[in-house]
This record gives structure tokens, C-alpha cells and sequence, in this order.
């Protein structure tokens, strides 16, 4: 079970370094290099902090868009191409089979999280500016985040079309930085039925702005190790659910 | 758990599919209807059939591909779905799509891997089966740029790395040159002579008399004959085809003969009739001054009995259920 899993694993890496995914890392350096140029130009006092969140932002958007797409096609596209008949007969689990998937895709955002973690640091001690507990907790927190976003677009890859995962994908990545909000607003809604359409999305949803700590960073705000631990423990176990969930979907599934 | 001897590789019991589709799933179409198989070890048995007959869905939920809405398909005594049950089975889909961004030697590696293989035996098996299906020059290769052929052997390379007891093959020479055909046909019959039993599934008869044992004919998720092909062919007693000239039909029925099949061609007019019948009918058109062309034995054919027993059905298969 381990080897099939393994295998399956390396596969997908291999899968996406073919697909030239490693272009985004040079992508991210080439854009970082000309965002603090131009922003060593326009800034003042706030040097640092910029630089910070420009890093890391840059650095969220691609990983994330990055999720997005290799998610969403993850299954979809084996069942559109029909590469899933020969591996699905082979004596493994779907099980296994979903969760080497998933790997693979995890260890490709994982790989080029540390690469772009690595370009961001180095160009902060550049321009010799101190490195911050916050910073590696931001980008450390946000390998949550993509394991969340990859979750998501692989349950709804397990029965819907690439086009589709992705979109409702992207939706649920906008909708969970905004879920608090939503919350909020339907609270002081006159209408029962927002209200509850509210703290239906408030539970449902994942709620992403719990695993961002980007502006923290940014600001230099401190966080305390249980408010981290908190935000991961929950970001791994909603993680879990949508697997499980995926699991249950794909093994129920005929491929006609 | 391991394959038990005492069962044999392949046993199908009142096994049905009725597919669901449309986005509400209220559209149903059936496409295997209580169908019952036994394919003993050791022996090539083709499942023939025209498009939407069944084949490939039968051959999908021994694959675990599709589930069975009703009976039970068992491998070597096991249900599909225990991986144990695949775990000494080469199956090669129709038009296999392997990973296209991999070489074929990389593709056979992870083949081999998810069916247990590891080490110096894997690289040792991949070595043979690519020597095997003549591939070894174009193993370094991303197999997007594979022609049909390529891609058909290094389906079937996959399918055998971990030496299958039982091998399922769909459609396996569709989309084929002749010479791609007669190679994929000759690694089909090597593999027999090693013991693998072989379930094939074709649409194509002369592959059908050439390679396999025993043959079932689906029409409609039915299976409408079983037998050895030797058996199927000299079931029916020989016919006699006689073409002839100035005599027409409605005057052979008159004369009481009731052929079994007739078709007019401009002034010829072809009858197949028994033997008997087929002297006497030769004597009473010369003697009312007519031609016979051509006169001779009509070999039974494995088309001949596919056409027969879809007639005999007179169904359309894969036909929605009202």
C-alpha cells in the first residue's frame, strides 16, 4: 500500500514539473525583484513593511491560483482522458489511489513554497532588513491554506469538470477570506432567512482569514504558538473532512 | 488472501448494469441483463458482440470500474473491488490512455510498482516486456509522442509486467494496421501458450476465430450463444449459395422452396439453400431455360452467427428503458 502510494505520489510531482509548473518559481523571482525595485523608488519609512507584503502576497497569489488549477483538474482530468482506467484496475485502493493524487500535488506546492520562502528571505536580508518569527509563520500557515484550497478543489474534481472545480474553487477561497464578514452582516439582517443563510456560510465554509497571517507579518503584530497551533489543527482537520468526503464520492463512482 | 485454484478466473452470475443518466438521473439505460459467464483457466474466451452489447461494461465491473446493479461477477472467487482480487489481472482498456507526460519506460515502471513490483524484479521485468512488445528503441520516449500501435503495446506491456494469471483485454486490436493487428494477435496467443488465461473482447470475428477457445455472443446485455468456436461453426448444417440467372424469386417460392437467404442483383438473383434443395432447384431453372452462374458450399462463418443471432434477438441494444 505505502509503495502504490509512494509511487502515485512522485508521479504526480512528476506530473507537474512536466508541466512546467517550475516556470512559477522563476516567475515569482523575476516579480519580486521588479516589485522592490519599483518599490525602493516610492517608499520612505515603511521599507520593510512593504517589502514584506508584497513578498508575500505575490507569493500567496501564485501558490494559491497555483492550488487552484492543478486541484481542480486533478481527477477530472483522469476521468475526461481515462488515464484512471489503468490505474484504478491496478491493485490498489481508491483510496489510495485519491490520496497519492493529493500528494503529489501537495509536495509540488510544498517544493516551490520552500523555494519561493527561500527567494523571499534572501531578498529581505539583501536589503538588510530583519527576518521575523511572523514571516515563517505566515508562509509556514499558508501551506495550510493550500492543503485546504487543494482539499476542496479535489472533492469537487471527484464528480464535476476541471472548469467547474475551479471556479467554485476560486469562490470558496474568496468567500472563506470573507466568511467572518458575511457573518457579520447577515447578523444584523432584518430578514430570518439572511440571518440564517449567513451562519450557514459561517459554519460551512472554510474560514480562511483564521490562516492568514500575512498581515502579522506585515505589521509585525506578535502571535502567540496557540492561536498558531489553533488556526493549523483547524485548517488540517477541515483539510481531512473534504478528503474523507472525496474518498466516499470517488469510490462510489463508475467510470463509464 | 491469494487467487484460489479451486475457483475458476472468471465467474459471472445474473450479473445487470443499468446505467443512470441525465442530470436528474431519471434516464435509465440498460446495457447487461441477468448475464451468466465462466471463463475456465487456461483458455482464451471472446466476448463478441456489436457496439453497445455489453462487452465493455461486463469487462468494466470485473475491473472495478463500474458497479453491478444486480447478480455477482467474481475473480478467482473474489469480487472486483478487493484489490487482492486485481491483484493477478492484466487489463488493457479500449484506446488505453496511459500518462502521456511519461516515457514508456517510466510508465511501465509505475505499473510496475503499483502492482507490487520493486527493485532489481522490476527493472528486470521492465527490461523483458519491453523486449517483449518490440518497444525497447522507443522506451525513452514521452509517450504523447507514441502512434496507436506504440500506445496499444505499452498497454499491453503494463497489463503483463507482473505476469497475470488472468489477462482482460478490450477491443486490444481496434484502430490497428493489419500488421499492428497480426503482432498484437501473436502476443495474445504467446501469452496463452504461458497459461494466462485470456478474456477478450472484440467487435472484430476474425481476430475472434484466430485467437480464442470459446466465444460468447452478447446482443442487448444477453448472451444469445456460448461455445467452442469449432463447435459454433459446425452447428449449423452447410449451406449451398447458388446464383443463377432468368428465374425470379417469386417463381422459387412458388416451386416450394423457402431459402434462407435471398438477394436480387439485376437480372441474378442469390439463393442459399440446403444441399439437397440446392441440386433440385439447379435442375428445375435449367430446365425452364435458365443460368446458373455459380454454384457452391457456403462456409459457416463466426459473422454468420453474429448476424444470426442479432436477428434472431431483434433488438437494438443500449436502448433506453421507458
Amino acid at each position: 500500500m505505502i509503495q502504490g502510494f509512494g509511487a502515485l505520489a512522485l508521479n504526480g510531482f512528476r506530473e507537474a514539473r512536466r508541466n512546467r509548473v517550475t516556470l512559477v518559481v522563476g516567475f515569482f523571482a523575476l516579480a519580486l525583484l521588479m516589485c522592490t525595485t519599483l518599490v525602493t523608488e516610492v517608499t520612505v519609512h515603511t521599507f520593510n513593511r512593504v517589502l514584506t507584503d508584497v513578498g508575500l502576497g505575490v507569493m500567496s497569489i501564485m501558490l494559491i491560483l497555483l492550488a487552484i488549477f492543478l486541484s481542480s483538474g486533478l481527477l477530472s482530468r483522469e476521468i475526461e482522458r481515462r488515464t484512471v482506467f489503468l490505474m484504478v484496475s491496478k491493485p490498489v485502493s481508491r483510496s489510495v489511489f485519491l490520496a497519492g493524487r493529493l500528494a503529489g500535488n501537495m509536495l509540488t506546492l510544498t517544493l516551490l513554497l520552500l523555494a519561493m520562502g527561500a527567494l523571499f528571505f534572501f531578498e529581505v536580508s539583501a536589503f538588510r532588513n530583519a527576518i521575523t518569527s511572523t514571516q515563517f509563520v505566515a508562509i509556514g500557515v499558508l501551506w495550510v491554506e493550500l492543503l485546504l484550497l487543494s482539499s476542496f478543489g479535489f472533492v469537487m474534481s471527484s464528480f464535476s469538470s476541471q472548469i467547474v472545480s475551479a471556479v467554485v474553487t476560486t469562490g470558496v477561497y474568496f468567500a472563506g477570506h470573507l466568511v467572518t464578514d458575511i457573518y457579520n452582516i447577515s447578523s444584523r439582517s432584518k430578514s430570518e432567512l439572511f440571518r440564517l443563510g449567513g451562519k450557514i456560510a459561517y459554519y460551512v465554509l472554510p474560514n480562511l482569514s483564521r490562516l492568514n497571517y500575512r498581515p502579522h507579518a506585515s505589521y509585525e503584530v506578535a502571535v502567540t504558538p496557540s492561536e498558531v497551533v489553533s488556526s493549523v489543527a483547524y485548517g488540517i482537520a477541515y483539510s481531512a473532512a473534504l478528503v474523507v468526503l472525496a474518498m466516499i464520492l470517488f469510490s462510489r463512482r463508475d467510470f463509464k | 488472501m491469494s487467487t484460489d485454484t479451486a475457483h475458476p478466473p472468471i465467474e459471472i452470475q445474473g450479473l445487470s448494469k443499468t446505467y443512470r443518466l441525465g442530470f436528474w438521473m431519471s434516464r435509465k439505460v440498460q446495457a447487461l441483463k441477468s448475464l451468466d459467464l465462466t471463463v475456465n483457466s487456461g483458455e482464451v474466451y471472446g466476448l463478441l458482440g456489436p457496439n453497445g452489447a455489453g462487452k465493455s461494461t461486463t469487462i468494466k465491473v470485473l475491473m472495478n470500474l463500474v458497479r453491478a446493479s444486480a447478480g455477482k461477477a467474481l475473480l478467482f472467487g473474489m469480487p472486483p473491488h478487493f484489490k487482492e482480487a486485481r491483484r493477478h489481472i492484466g487489463f488493457v482498456p479500449e484506446n488505453p490512455a496511459p500518462y502521456e507526460y511519461l516515457t514508456g519506460r517510466e510508465f511501465l515502471n509505475l505499473a510496475g510498482q503499483l502492482a507490487g513490483l520493486s527493485g532489481h524484479t522490476l527493472d528486470k521485468r521492465v527490461k523483458e516486456v519491453l523486449q517483449l512488445v518490440a518497444m525497447e528503441r522507443a522506451a525513452g520516449l514521452q509517450i504523447r509522442r507514441y502512434s496507436k500501435g506504440m500506445i496499444q503495446r505499452i498497454a499491453l506491456a503494463q497489463a503483463i509486467i507482473h505476469k497475470p494469471k488472468l489477462l482482460i483485454l478490450d477491443e486490444p486490436t481496434s484502430g490497428l494496421d493489419p500488421v499492428g493487428r497480426r503482432q498484437m494477435r501473436d502476443l495474445i496467443l504467446a501469452e496463452r501458450e504461458q497459461g494466462t488465461t485470456v478474456l477478450f473482447c472484440t467487435h472484430i470475428i476474425p481476430d475472434v476465430e484466430t485467437v480464442c477457445d470459446r466465444v460468447a455472443v452478447l446482443v442487448g446485455g444477453n448472451r444469445v450463444r456460448e461455445g467452442s468456436v469449432k463447435d459454433l461453426l459446425t452447428s449449423e448444417a452447410p449451406l449451398f449459395e447458388t446464383v443463377l440467372e432468368g428465374v425470379a424469386l417469386s417463381q422459387i417460392h412458388a416451386w416450394g422452396y423457402q431459402p434462407k437467404y435471398s438477394k436480387e442483383i439485376g437480372e441474378r438473383l442469390i439463393v442459399r439453400t440446403s444441399d439437397q434443395e440446392a441440386q433440385s432447384l439447379a435442375r428445375k431453372v435449367l430446365g425452364l431455360s435458365g443460368r446458373i452462374i455459380q454454384l457452391q458450399p457456403v462456409r459457416f462463418s463466426l459473422e454468420d452467427l453474429f448476424l444470426q443471432a442479432m436477428t434472431e434477438v431483434k433488438q437494438t441494444v443500449g436502448t433506453e428503458i421507458t
